[in-house]
């Protein structure tokens, strides 16, 4: 045989071969945002420093993918600032503890009227079954958030679907979660089989109502102590003026004491937190042991000798329950998902970046979970920044770009550039940077607080 | 008296209009225009006075004084396109600063007796600048860098007298001067808690006073036949120590208490110190004028840039706070082949190309100096009359898209670049 011949053969062959070839993504759909929607808590609507606002609406991880992938008409329920829940702001960094107030006055929902359902249907405070139970209609039932954003339209799942959604982003389960430690005990964590029943019956719903549509869920973080909420307080006294542990007489910090059942006290022990919110308290003298009621200066403190409440401390046994229905919600998650091909955004892997040891290094920065100055959670001590939903944002964007053969762009920290003078007048964006109208609004709104030329050319 | 006059006169045009510019690492090796416009493929051709810098050898072959003045004219387009997958650089681009760059070069010869040739050359072989425009992603690596050399050459060289070997050597004074631009972000996250926003809290401008070492140069020229010549030509590798100031400008966030911060640590201004390496180029070249009227010539060039393994600048005062920034740069290897057509008695056409391989590792490709694989094509021509000479050229040199492959530490993305450079040098003899 020649090798024209041969070589012929070889081409007809491959040609052959690439016909009947299988694409090698497996995930159902396609990642189309002509009608973006997603689903999701407090994270998914953008809430920061205890408060849900356009400023940060804008940077909610829905609407920065939305902006990534260039998804047109990317509604969300816009609250004019203050926000509600008005914003956490600092006031002072030189003092210790820093100064913290909310804002003064409240914020408005701006689209209560949209004639549609709004595109980000994530309802702050809402588990897992709030996706197919809450609608809206009652204030009491779901958070109240619900109110406003779902407005008696339909569950999240139906207003989803209502939209006939070409890709739908999912992010649910924190608050299954979140409640346990916001009250110090694993005994309000939502049971695993009901976390199964209510996630599965979520998705049966959106792949039954959308069918050809693209989908995403992530799964959820397992390390608790990623959180300044956890992470902030030590568990034992701290000298204000050195910020050093005050050692007992055995030469080890004096751990705080803590009611560790009706009537019983006794210290915390070792790998104990103590959530952000006691920080006031312990000021007053609270958690400290009694037997130093008369030692300088604690004798000078109020209540000395009186514990802190079971529900402002996680013990090691607790923080360790709390990990574990964590690592089984993520089991059903990853079960669930991949029976129906839908993709799994690694939010676990993610918080465990943000908790990386010496820092997670970024350009020439190194984010961390430090409480004020780590750049990713907001001063409620879980909320996101926007940075941090950035950050978010691109492990969707991450595994989306994997699970279906796309480019879009990561959302980078160019964004986030203060306009100090220090770089005379416009930030740095590419011309291709379009964003949603509403979002671009939003963010014109909030340029229109500094002086920020540059983020109206970035907005064009 | 008048030639000296001359010669002065050239020299002082000369240094006033040194400027920064840009070469395969930091270095021009387009010191002259004749050579230039053969794409530098001049070790065994180095006919004129401008041997003095591709190999100094050369200047034996000149029995009439004369001298040549002239410079490069530098223009180049870039682009910096960030990593679409990195989370600082994504959607962002950049550019540098438009200017014109002006490489000036002079050199100047006058035979003595039958067998020797003394010359002085005047040539910025050295020399960078990367000025990028505002606002700038990478400006916490680098807003501005600036280097600039002038090397005075006092050479000398012999030929034998059947003409078929010579032999030169030069002592090169070469002087240096550094200034280095960047901005500092707040440390840590970067982020402004006030704002949520990262912030810029100073600007870092480092800058030398002239610095200067002493080197040599090196070369032979050998006919080996009727039509075939071949140069070798050193150039030693140097060190030049320089002393400077660091001096930082707090740049406000705003916020009064963040600036307070911010005041009561950032480093003073204070001495500054570095010793700065430069490498050695090993030339041989090859040149054949079998074929009537043409000259062909075939130069091989490495450079030990590997002697360029960390940009260290030290503080004097806070010596923590020390510049130091690891190149570990490598050898390179240029390949220049060109040509030279005599049309007339007045008239020649020069045609060349170069490849020309970049020293830096990905890692080390940053902001301060982006470089990659260069290909050159240059086109010249040289006019002749009575003892006037006028040669012009230019080269375009595309560099290859350098991406960081995401493995920078400093700023992820493709560095695009392409250059013009126009040559012309004004001669004359006596």
């Amino acid at each position: 045989m020649t090798s024209i011949k041969m070589l012929s053969r070889i081409a007809a062959a491959l040609l052959i071969a690439s016909l009947f070839a299988v694409p090698g993504f497996a995930a159902r759909g396609q990642a189309d945002f002509t009608r973006f929607v997603a689903l999701g808590d407090s994270y998914g609507a953008g809430v920061s420093n205890a408060s849900i606002n356009e400023r940060h609406q804008a940077f909610s991880w829905p609407a920065i993918l939305a902006r990534q992938a260039n998804a047109p008409d990317f509604v969300q329920p816009l609250v004019s600032f203050p926000g509600l829940g008005p914003e956490l702001q600092l006031l002072n960094v030189l003092s210790f503890p820093p100064v913290i107030q909310p804002a003064a006055g409240s914020g408005q929902p701006l689209l209560l009227n949209f004639p549609r359902p709004y595109n980000n249907l994530s309802v702050p405070g809402a588990a897992v079954q709030d996706m197919t139970r809450i609608t809206g209609a009652s204030p009491n039932v779901g958070p109240s958030a619900a109110q406003f954003i779902l407005r008696g339209l339909g569950t999240p799942v139906q207003q989803a679907l209502a939209q006939q959604p070409t890709f739908v982003a999912v992010w649910i389960g924190g608050n299954d979660l979140l409640g346990a430690v916001l009250s110090g005990t694993p005994d309000a964590l939502t049971p695993t089989d009901s976390f199964r029943t209510a996630y599965n019956a979520m998705l049966d719903q959106l792949v039954a109502g959308a069918p050809g549509a693209g989908m995403i869920v992530g799964n959820l973080p397992t390390n608790p102590n990623a959180l300044p909420l956890l992470n902030t307080v030590p568990p034992f006294i701290v000298d204000p003026a050195t910020r050093q542990p005050v050692l007992g007489p055995d030469g080890q910090p004096i751990f705080f004491i803590y009611e560790s059942g009706p009537g019983l006290v006794a210290q915390l022990p070792p790998g104990s937190v103590v959530l952000l919110p006691a920080a006031a308290r312990l000021a007053s003298g609270v958690g400290i042991p009694p037997t130093l009621r008369n030692v300088p200066p604690f004798n000078l403190l109020p209540n000395v000798g009186t514990p802190l409440s079971g529900a402002e401390v996680l013990t090691p046994d607790e923080l360790a329950a709390i990990g574990a229905r964590a690592a089984e919600y993520n089991g059903v998650i990853q079960q669930a998902a991949q029976q129906r091909d839908i993709p799994v955004a690694d939010i676990k892997g993610l918080f465990d970046r943000f908790a990386t040891p010496g820092g997670m290094r970024v350009g020439p920065f190194t984010f961390s979970p430090a409480y004020i100055t780590g750049g990713l959670f907001s001063f409620d001590g879980f909320h996101l920044t926007d940075i941090g939903y950035m950050f978010f944002a691109n492990e969707y964007i991450r595994t989306i770009n994997r699970e279906f053969d796309t480019a879009i762009p990561v959302a980078s920290l160019a964004q986030f550039f203060q306009d100090n003078g220090a770089f005379f007048g416009q930030l740095i964006f590419t011309p291709e940077f379009e964003m949603s109208r509403e979002a671009a609004d939003s963010i014109l709104r909030y340029a229109t607080q500094p002086q920020t030329r540059g983020r109206v050319r970035a907005a064009r | 008296m008048r030639f000296t006059s001359r010669l002065l006169l050239l020299i002082t045009v000369t240094v006033a209009a040194t400027g920064a510019a840009f070469g395969s690492g930091f270095m021009i090796p387009e010191q002259g225009a004749k050579a230039s416009s053969m794409a530098g493929a001049f070790a065994a051709t180095a006919d004129d006075a401008s041997a003095m810098f591709f190999n100094v050898a050369g200047i034996a072959q000149l029995r009439q004084a004369q001298m040549t003045g002239g410079a490069d004219f530098i223009t180049f387009d870039n682009q910096f396109t960030g990593d679409p997958n990195d989370e600082f650089s994504a959607g962002t681009t950049g550019v540098y600063k438009r200017h014109l760059f002006v490489v000036p070069n002079g050199y100047a010869v006058l035979p003595i007796g039958e067998n020797l040739t003394f010359g002085v050359g005047l040539f910025s072989a050295f020399g960078l600048r990367t000025n990028w425009d505002d606002p700038w992603i990478g400006r916490f690596s680098s807003r501005d860098a600036n280097l600039k050399t002038v090397s005075l050459q006092p050479s000398l060289a012999w030929r034998s007298s059947n003409e078929r070997v010579m032999l030169g050597a030069g002592l090169e004074y070469r002087r240096l001067k550094i200034t280095l631009d960047s901005n500092i972000p707040l440390s840590g996250s970067g982020v402004n808690p006030f704002t949520g926003r990262i912030v810029d809290i100073a600007n870092a401008h480092l800058t030398s006073e002239w610095g200067a070492a002493l080197g040599f140069t090196a070369g032979g020229l050998f006919q080996v036949s009727e039509n075939i010549r071949i140069g070798v030509s050193y150039r030693a590798p140097m060190e030049v120590g320089l002393d400077g100031m660091a001096d930082f400008t707090q740049i406000s966030t705003g916020n009064p208490q963040l600036d307070a911060l911010v005041a009561s640590q950032l480093p003073p201004d204070q001495p500054i110190s570095v010793d700065f390496p430069f490498p050695g180029i090993a030339t041989i070249g090859i040149s054949c004028t079998a074929l009537q009227n043409w000259t062909f010539g075939l130069d091989v060039n490495q450079t030990t840039w590997s002697e360029f393994d960390t940009l260290f600048v030290d503080f004097e005062t806070t010596p923590a706070a020390s510049l130091v920034r690891p190149q570990n740069w490598k050898d390179t290897i240029t390949y220049r082949l060109g040509a030279n057509h005599r049309v007339s008695e007045t008239w020649d056409v020069r045609f060349g190309l170069l490849l020309d391989e970049n020293p830096q590792r990905v890692e080390s490709v940053t902001p301060l100096l982006p470089d990659a694989d260069r290909t050159g094509v240059t086109f010249g021509v040289g006019y002749r009359r009575g003892p006037w000479t006028l040669d012009a050229g230019l080269m375009y040199l595309a560099l290859a898209d350098r991406s960081t492959e995401g493995r920078s530490a400093e700023l992820n993305g493709t560095y695009e670049t392409n250059a013009t450079l126009w040559f012309t040098n004004f001669g004359m003899k006596f």
